[in-house]
């Protein structure tokens, strides 16, 4: 066991090293990384002005080891746009973001995993296809479309939770019940597929033939193996959902990391999509190990390796 | 003396499209006290489904209708009865042990789970009987194995757990579906030894599923021939194989090579043709197509022919028909 956590953080830091060069290159290989900061329209002397302000003479090792010096600092440089630090700026939103990824996912799960097991016990019956459709429905319907339709009732019609802003934690149910639904499909899928395999699995007879209870054989012995794809779903959904998720976020003027990207990118506003794209891979790679960990509980097999 | 389990006009089937797959059809057997009782045939013959029908463990699919099924005082056509002995008086064990035990769990959990629910001990009370359980299967330090997940053991090991947990409720009917199938050679015989010394040492009964019949010599009390879902013959061991009296039971034991008496590089017995189609009905002898000794009379309805204990479906094997069974 320790071994093999030793071997997936080693590749885990690997990864984010890898992944920070990328990120330092994003700017750079625009090739004229001058003219990419200074904008359209600007002098030689403007140019020469950023070049010696960001060192960009220096060599690129240089320049990448100052830069990474930086940022495990905890400085990003100073956004372009919003002319202060983008630590700051990023400080400011991650957090309704991450409250709104964790609470969208917690709901994804708690619709999923029942439908899930239910349309898997009951395959192929009434049961199954209504199970399917309910969850199908999430994915057909846009999810702008149920966003509106969750604050004309809930906020408009009977004024139960508030329609905008990222005040108190009711001010996130009806953005974490739109996302939440919205990936809540594959979910079901994959828990679904998991518990019909698993329940024609040989443990699952050998679970029954020792006189268990059918609630201990479904939710023990089959959903425990049924649970080790989802574990890798719920990290790649993790990882998309702190990504931000700019329409929903925009809707309920909910202020995340995914409506700052989305500014970013309009206003060339380099040094913050930097800090996005690096952050959001970091998250991504702590994410995974985080999985493997998980993993390693659900299926004991995976220790060895 | 009562039977511990009777069985009377089992049947399964499943429904296809268009007909109906009889993989079951009406079988009888009874097994006493303490004796071990082997089902063999060929696969395909319905023996595991025959099995799985007295644990209620048969397919979705399966329909099963019975004329009688009785464990004891229990009546096994009770579902909410059969859930009480299922894994306690009455316990199976599997062909596969590399995949009968759950990946997920160690092997403590698994052995004592059942043991708790059955007779609510605690859970220490359940870990020790779990370590007496594992020590009587000769498993060497036992305390240590109920920390070690199934992949960390090899397939005899794990057949022996699978057996110590199967134990674990003292029960008085074990069921063993091809137990030693998935085994090589010595562990096998490791195995075989092992049922057969428990059975000695705690009087449990025995049902014992195999397709080979050599085996069979060696444990069995009394043996059930199958054939095409039915039981062709059936009798004591030494009945079966001293003076087999259906032509299926005398080419399957023609078929086992026997050292010194079976000739040195000929070629291995085989019946020829094939199985059955279950699908449908059958009329008559389901073995005439393949009976060296079929005659026109094999179409319609078989009598079941009876000598004590020794029963056996066919026409012939009657004391006057003795020269019309040589072989042709």
């Amino acid at each position: 066991m320790p071994i093999y956590l030793a071997k997936r953080f080693g590749l885990a830091v690997l990864v984010a090293f890898c992944v920070s060069i990328l990120a330092f290159a994003l700017l750079r290989l625009q090739g004229n990384a001058a003219g990419a900061l200074a904008g359209e329209g600007a002098s030689a002397e403007d140019l020469a002005i950023i070049v010696e302000t960001y060192g960009l003479d220096r060599p690129l090792i240089v320049q990448y080891a100052s830069w990474l010096g930086d940022v495990l600092r905890g400085d990003f440089g100073t956004s372009y746009f919003f002319k202060s630090p983008v630590s700051d700026l990023i400080f400011d939103k991650i957090g309704n973001t991450v409250i709104l990824a964790i609470m969208s996912l917690t709901i994804a799960l708690a619709i999923s995993i029942p439908l899930g097991v239910l349309a898997a016990v009951f395959s192929g019956s009434w049961i199954d296809r209504l199970c399917s459709l309910v969850s199908l429905l999430g994915q057909a319907l846009p999810s702008f479309f149920l966003a509106l339709c969750l604050v004309m009732l809930f906020a408009i019609k009977w004024r139960m939770l508030p329609a905008s802003g990222a005040d108190s934690w009711r001010h996130f149910i009806l953005p974490a019940a739109t996302l939440g639904y919205y990936i809540t499909p594959p979910f079901m899928r994959l828990v679904r597929a998991g518990m019909i395999d698993a329940l024609s699995n040989d443990y699952v007879r050998t679970a029954r033939a020792k006189g268990l209870p059918a609630h201990r054989v479904i939710l023990k012995h089959a959903l425990r193996n049924a649970l080790v794809p989802v574990v890798g779903l719920v990290t790649v959904q993790l990882g998309l959902l702190i990504g931000g998720s700019v329409v929903i976020e925009s809707i309920f003027a909910l202020d995340g990391l995914g409506y700052l990207a989305y500014q970013a990118i309009g206003y060339r506003d380099f040094p913050v999509l930097q800090a996005v794209v690096l952050l959001l891979s970091v998250v991504y790679v702590v994410l995974t190990l985080l999985s493997d960990i998980v993993n390693a509980w659900l299926d004991p097999r995976l220790r060895v390796s | 003396m009562e039977p511990l389990l009777q069985v009377r006009d089992l049947k399964v089937d499943f429904k296809l499209r268009t007909n109906t797959l009889h993989a079951v059809r009406g079988m009888s057997f009874e097994v006493r006290e303490g004796e071990t009782l082997c089902i063999v045939g060929e696969s395909g013959c319905g023996k595991s489904m025959t099995s799985l029908a007295l644990m209620d463990l048969l397919p979705r699919a399966a329909t099963r209708s019975v004329g009688a099924m009785r464990f004891g005082e229990v009546d096994l056509t009770d579902r909410r009865a059969v859930r009480r002995v299922r894994g306690n008086e009455m316990a199976m064990i599997f062909q596969e042990p590399m995949t009968a035990l759950n990946p997920a769990f160690p092997i403590g959990d698994q052995m004592t789970e059942a043991y708790i629910h059955h007779t609510g001990a605690t859970g220490s009370a359940a870990r020790a009987r779990a370590v007496e359980m594992l020590t009587e299967v000769g498993i060497a330090s036992p305390e240590k194995r109920l920390g070690q997940y199934p992949h960390q053991l090899s397939g005899g090991l794990r057949q022996r757990v699978m057996i110590a947990m199967a134990l674990m409720t003292s029960p008085k009917l074990l069921i063993a579906d091809e137990p030693t199938t998935a085994l090589d050679v010595t562990i096998q015989a490791q195995i075989l030894r092992l049922l057969r010394d428990l059975q000695h040492r705690l009087g449990i009964a025995i049902v014992f599923i195999t397709h080979d019949l050599g085996l069979v010599s060696r444990i069995a009390d009394r043996i059930v021939v199958m054939y095409a879902g039915a039981r062709v013959e059936e009798g004591s061991a030494a009945e079966i194989f001293g003076s087999p009296r259906h032509p299926y039971t005398q080419a399957l034991i023609d078929c086992i090579p026997q050292p010194g008496k079976s000739e040195r590089g000929a070629p291995l017995g085989t019946i020829p043709g094939v199985v059955p189609s279950l699908v449908g009905d059958v009329r008559g002898c389901a073995f005439r197509s393949r009976c060296p000794v079929a005659q026109p009379v094999c179409a319609d309805a078989v009598p079941l022919r009876a000598e004590g204990g020794h029963l056996w479906a066919c026409i012939h094997g009657a004391k006057k028909d003795e020269t019309e069974r040589a072989p042709a």
